[in-house]
C-alpha cells in the first residue's frame, strides 16, 4: 500500500488528533514550545497560501496581518474577554485590514501589488511601534497569560492544548473550504481572471474573500503565536517575517494544504537547526528561496506527492466517489476514444 | 526659513533616493522586471567604500572606484549565473529570485559586519557650506550634481544610442528582440552592470552623507527608491529623478509640520497612496493596472 | 475598429456557423458576446432581454457558456476540478452550504459531480476525470474545455475554434457531438471555425464576416458559392 493511502483513509483525521493530543507526553519544555510555534505557523502560513498559492495574489501584508492579530488577541484579552473571543477577535480585525489591503488589488497589477502590500506591512510595523498607547510601543508588551474557563494556562504544555486544538479545527475547516466552489474559484482566479469570469465567477466578489480568510488565518495564527511567545513586540513583524512566510509557502509548495504543513515543519525548525550558525540564517533562507523557486517549484509537497508519499489534493468534496466510475469509463474508453493514443488512464487503486 | 532649510535638505536626501530609482528603473526599461536585490547592490557600494576609505585608508575617490567596481563585479555575476539562466521563466518568478538575492547578499553582509553600525567619516575636510541658515555639506552636492549629470546620460542613452534601444526591445517582447538580432546576453549583462554601478555609487556617494551604515541599510533604502520610482511613474527617467527629489522634500515637509515621527513612514504611504489613485505616477507610460 | 456593422439574428435551437479569414473580427465578436470587450455601438439582446451591459460573470448564469481559441484550462488541476468550475453558478454561494453541506442538498459538490459525470460520458473522457489536464492531449483538452461549457446546461454555446488541433477521427466525434448538443440538449451553437468542412457539415446556418463586417449569410452551400466570399478567401485553402 501506498504511504500516501494512509493519509486518505477515513479514520485520519481523528487519528491524527489523538497523535497530536499524546504528543505531550513524549516531549520536553523546549521541544514543545518548538511544536507550538510550528502549528502557529500552520495558520499563519495559510494566511499568505491562501492568497498567493491559491488565489494567485502578490500580497505580501502577511506579516502584517500577523501581527494585527498577536497585538489584537493580547489587548482584547487584558479586557476579560474569554481566550477563544480574543482569538477571533484578532482574526476578525486582521481580516477586515485583509479586505482593505484587498481593495488595491482590484486593480494593481502583479509586482505593484507586491511593492504596495509590503509598504503597507511596513506602515504596520511602525503602527505597532508608536501607537504607544495601545500597544506599549517599540519595547513590547506580555501576551496575557490565556485563562481557559478558569483555568490558567501557564506551561508551554498547557497552552499546546488550546494551540493544537485551534489549529486542527481550522485546518479542517480550510480543507472543506478548499474543496468547494470558493476553493476552485481561486484557483481559476490565478489562472485566468478573465476565463474565470466567463465561468460566472465574480473577481472582485471572491478576491476579497480571499483576502478576508487570508487576513482571519493569519490574525488568528497571530494570536496563537502572542500565546505561544509570551511577549510580542513590533519589529518582530517585518519584512524579514514576511520573507518566512514567503519561504515557508514556496518551500512547502504554492497551492497545497500539505505544502503549508510541510513548510511550516521545516522553516521554524530551521532556525533551530542553524542555532549554531546564526550568521549564516539570512543567507540559508536566500539560497532555500532561490534554489524552490528556481528547481522545485511544487516544493516539498509536490515532490512528496510525486513520490505518492502525500496523497493527491483535489478540490472536489468526494471525489474519491468518482473513481468506480472513472474505472467503469475507461473500460469503454478503449473502445470509442478521444484523442490519439488509447492510453488507459483509468485511475489507479 | 525653514521652508529652506527644510527643502534643501530633502532635495540632498532626494540625491540618492533617485539614484536608487534610476538603477531600478534601467533594469525596469531593460527588463520589465524589479529587482529587489537593488538595495544591497547599494548596501555593497557603501561598505566597500567604507572598507577602503575609512578601514585601509586610501583616498576617497579610490574608494568610489572600488565600490562601483565591486558592485558592478556582483551585478554581473548575478546577471550571468543567477538570472540569465531563468530568464524564460515568468517575469515574477525572477522578481521573487532577486527577493531571495536580497537575503542571500545581506546575510552574506551579516557574515562580516554583523548587526552593528558603522560610521563613515566625513569626505571633505573643510566644513559645511553655509548659506544663510541653510547649511549643506559639501558632500550633498556632489550627490546631487552627480545624480543630475547620471540621469541626463541615461535618458540621452535609453532615446539616441543602439543599447538603449535594444534595451527597450528586449523589455517588451524578449523572443522578438531575440530574433531581429539583438543580443540578448549582452543586453542583459550590460543592464546589471550599469545598474549595479550605478548602485554601487550611489552607496559611496551616500555613505558620507548618511553617515551610519548598517547592513540592513539595503532594505531601507530599497524602499525610498521604489517609492521614488512609483511616484514617477516606473519607467521614466525623468520620472525617478524628479519623483527621488520629491520624495526626499515631502518627507522633511511631513516630518517637520505634522510630525517627525511620520518622516520616515512617508516614502510608505506616498508608495501606497500613489498606487492606490494614480498608478501611472507623474511621468510613467506603462499601464500598471490589470488588463 | 474589429467589428462595424454586424447584426446577427440568432434562432433558437439551430448551429450557427461563423466564418472568416484571420482578422475578420469574430473572435471579437465572441468577446463582445462574452461581455470581455465594451461595446460602444449596438445592442445585443439575449432570449428577449438585452444584456449588452450586463457584467462577465452574470452571462454564464444567465446560459450564456464559451469556449476559447487557445484552451483555457488550470493545466495542474484534474479534468473533474476543472468541468466544476463550470457549475460555479449553480452550486450554493452560503458557505454553510457550500462548505459544510448544511442544509437540504446534502453534500455540496455531490450533484455537480453527477452532472459533472454525465457531461464527461456524454462526450466520451469520463475515464480522465481524475487525471491532470498536463498529461493529456490535445483533443481531450478541448473535450474537457467543452465539458466545462456544458455542465451547467447552457442555452447559448459559443465555440472558438473547437476543433482546432484535432485529428481527423477526433473532428468527426465532435461534429456528431455537437448535432447530439443542438438536438438532446436544445442548446443553441455558435461556431467559429476555419476548417470549413466541419462548419459546412453541422451548420443550419453559416455567417461569412470580413474586415469587421458581415459579407454573406444564409445555408451553408449557398454562402460558400458567393462571389463576394470566394473573393475574401482567395489564396486561402478550403480543403483539408
Amino acid at each position: 500500500m501506498r504511504i500516501s493511502a494512509f493519509f486518505e483513509t477515513r479514520w485520519f483525521p481523528a487519528l491524527f488528533l489523538l497523535f497530536l493530543l499524546v504528543i505531550p507526553l513524549t516531549t520536553n519544555n523546549y521541544f514543545q514550545f518548538v511544536i507550538n510555534l510550528v502549528l502557529c505557523y500552520v495558520l499563519i502560513g495559510f494566511g499568505q497560501q491562501l492568497i498567493l498559492g491559491y488565489a494567485g495574489q502578490f500580497s505580501f501584508a502577511n506579516a502584517a496581518f500577523m501581527g494585527i492579530g498577536a497585538y489584537t488577541t493580547s489587548i482584547i484579552f487584558t479586557l476579560n474577554v474569554p481566550i477563544l473571543i480574543a482569538l477571533m477577535a484578532g482574526g476578525l480585525l486582521a481580516a477586515l485590514v485583509a479586505c482593505l489591503v484587498g481593495l488595491p488589488a482590484l486593480r494593481l497589477s502583479r509586482v505593484y501589488l507586491a511593492l504596495a502590500t509590503i509598504a503597507f506591512g511596513e506602515m504596520t510595523t511602525w503602527v505597532l511601534t508608536h501607537w504607544n498607547s495601545v500597544t506599549k510601543g517599540g519595547d513590547g508588551m506580555y501576551s496575557p497569560v490565556p485563562v481557559f474557563f478558569g483555568y490558567s494556562l501557564d506551561t508551554d504544555t498547557e497552552r499546546y492544548f488550546l494551540i493544537a486544538i485551534v489549529c486542527f479545527v481550522m485546518v479542517m475547516i480550510a480543507q472543506r473550504m478548499l474543496a468547494s466552489k470558493f476553493g476552485r474559484a481561486f484557483i481559476a482566479i490565478r489562472e485566468n481572471e478573465m476565463v474565470a469570469s466567463c465561468n460566472g465567477i465574480n473577481i472582485p466578489l471572491y478576491k476579497t474573500i480571499a483576502f478576508a480568510l487570508s487576513g482571519f488565518y493569519a490574525g488568528v495564527g497571530g494570536g496563537l503565536y502572542a500565546i505561544a511567545v509570551n511577549y510580542i513586540v513590533p519589529d518582530n513583524y517585518d519584512l524579514f517575517q514576511l520573507v518566512i512566510h514567503f519561504a515557508l509557502v514556496m518551500v512547502g509548495g504554492l497551492g497545497s494544504m500539505y505544502g503549508v504543513i510541510v513548510g511550516a515543519l521545516v522553516l521554524t525548525t530551521l532556525p533551530e537547526v542553524l542555532r549554531e550558525f546564526q550568521h549564516y540564517q539570512e543567507m540559508t533562507y536566500g539560497v532555500l528561496l532561490i534554489l524552490f523557486i528556481v528547481f522545485i517549484p511544487r516544493g516539498l509537497a509536490g515532490f512528496l506527492k510525486d513520490r505518492r508519499i502525500l496523497p493527491r489534493e483535489i478540490l472536489v468534496h468526494g471525489w474519491k466517489e468518482e473513481i468506480p466510475h472513472v474505472r467503469e469509463a475507461a473500460k469503454t474508453a478503449a473502445v470509442f476514444n478521444v484523442g490519439a493514443g488509447a492510453e488507459d488512464r483509468g485511475e489507479e487503486h | 526659513m525653514e521652508f529652506f532649510i527644510l527643502l534643501s535638505a530633502g532635495l540632498a536626501n532626494g540625491g540618492y533616493y533617485a539614484l536608487i530609482a534610476l538603477g531600478l528603473v534601467l533594469i525596469f526599461k531593460a527588463q520589465d522586471m524589479v529587482q529587489f536585490g537593488h538595495g544591497e547592490v547599494f548596501m555593497i557600494g557603501a561598505f566597500t567604500a567604507y572598507t577602503v576609505f575609512a578601514v585601509v585608508g586610501w583616498p576617497y575617490l579610490v574608494a568610489f572606484f572600488a565600490a562601483v567596481l565591486a558592485a558592478t563585479v556582483v551585478g554581473m555575476i548575478v546577471e550571468r549565473w543567477l538570472i540569465r539562466p531563468i530568464a524564460h521563466m515568468p517575469h515574477m518568478t525572477l522578481v521573487m529570485v532577486t527577493v531571495g538575492l536580497s537575503f542571500l547578499l545581506k546575510g552574506a553582509a551579516r557574515i562580516e559586519w554583523g548587526k552593528d553600525i558603522y560610521t563613515f567619516p566625513a569626505v571633505f575636510k573643510s566644513g559645511p557650506i553655509v548659506i544663510g541658515e541653510v547649511v549643506l555639506m559639501p558632500q550633498q552636492l556632489v550627490l546631487v550634481a552627480f545624480t543630475l549629470t547620471l540621469s541626463v546620460v541615461m535618458y540621452l542613452m535609453f532615446k539616441y544610442t543602439a543599447l538603449g534601444k535594444q534595451m527597450r526591445a528586449t523589455s517588451q517582447n524578449m523572443t522578438g528582440a531575440q530574433l531581429s538580432g539583438v543580443n540578448i546576453g549582452r543586453v542583459f549583462s550590460s543592464t546589471w552592470a550599469m545598474s549595479g554601478a550605478m548602485g554601487g555609487a550611489a552607496g559611496a556617494l551616500s555613505a558620507p552623507v548618511l553617515s551610519l551604515l548598517f547592513p540592513d541599510i539595503g532594505t531601507f533604502i530599497l524602499l525610498k527608491g521604489f517609492a521614488a520610482a512609483v511616484l514617477g511613474g516606473f519607467g521614466s527617467v525623468v520620472g525617478a529623478v524628479v519623483g527621488g527629489f520629491a520624495v526626499g522634500v515631502m518627507e522633511k515637509f511631513v516630518g517637520f509640520y505634522i510630525a517627525t515621527a511620520l518622516e520616515h513612514i512617508s516614502a510608505f504611504v506616498i508608495i501606497m497612496l500613489v498606487l492606490i489613485f494614480w498608478p501611472k505616477g507623474l511621468f510613467g507610460k506603462k499601464d500598471v493596472t490589470r488588463v | 475598429m474589429a467589428v462595424d456593422n454586424v447584426s446577427m439574428n440568432i434562432d433558437r435551437g439551430c448551429i450557427h456557423g461563423l466564418i472568416g479569414p484571420n482578422g475578420a473580427g469574430k473572435s471579437t465578436l465572441f468577446n463582445a458576446m462574452s461581455g470581455l470587450v465594451p461595446i460602444k455601438q449596438g445592442s445585443i439582446c439575449f432570449e428577449g432581454v438585452d444584456v449588452t451591459h450586463l457584467p462577465v460573470h452574470l452571462r454564464a448564469p444567465r446560459g450564456i457558456r464559451r469556449t476559447f481559441q487557445h484552451v483555457q484550462l488550470m493545466e495542474d488541476r484534474t479534468v473533474l476540478e476543472n468541468v466544476l468550475v463550470g457549475m460555479h453558478s449553480s452550486i450554493s454561494t452560503n458557505p454553510f452550504k457550500s462548505v459544510f453541506g448544511l442544509g437540504a442538498e446534502g453534500s455540496p459538490d455531490k450533484a455537480a459531480r453527477e452532472a459533472a459525470r454525465e457531461v464527461l460520458q456524454f462526450l466520451g473522457i469520463g475515464h480522465i476525470a481524475l487525471t491532470e489536464m498536463g498529461g493529456l492531449t490535445i483533443a481531450e483538452h478541448r473535450f474537457a474545455e467543452l465539458a466545462r461549457a456544458l455542465v451547467a446546461k447552457p442555452r447559448l454555446l459559443l465555440l472558438d475554434e473547437p476543433a482546432a488541433g484535432l485529428s481527423l477521427r477526433s473532428t468527426e466525434a465532435l461534429d456528431t457531438l455537437l448535432v447530439r448538443i443542438r438536438d438532446e440538449w436544445g442548446a443553441t451553437i455558435v461556431l467559429v471555425e476555419h476548417r470549413i468542412d466541419l462548419v459546412l457539415n453541422v451548420s443550419d446556418v453559416v455567417t461569412v464576416l470580413d474586415n469587421g463586417s458581415i459579407i454573406a449569410s444564409g445555408r451553408g452551400q449557398d454562402v460558400i458559392e458567393d462571389p463576394g466570399v470566394k473573393r475574401a478567401y482567395l489564396g486561402v485553402d478550403e480543403e483539408e
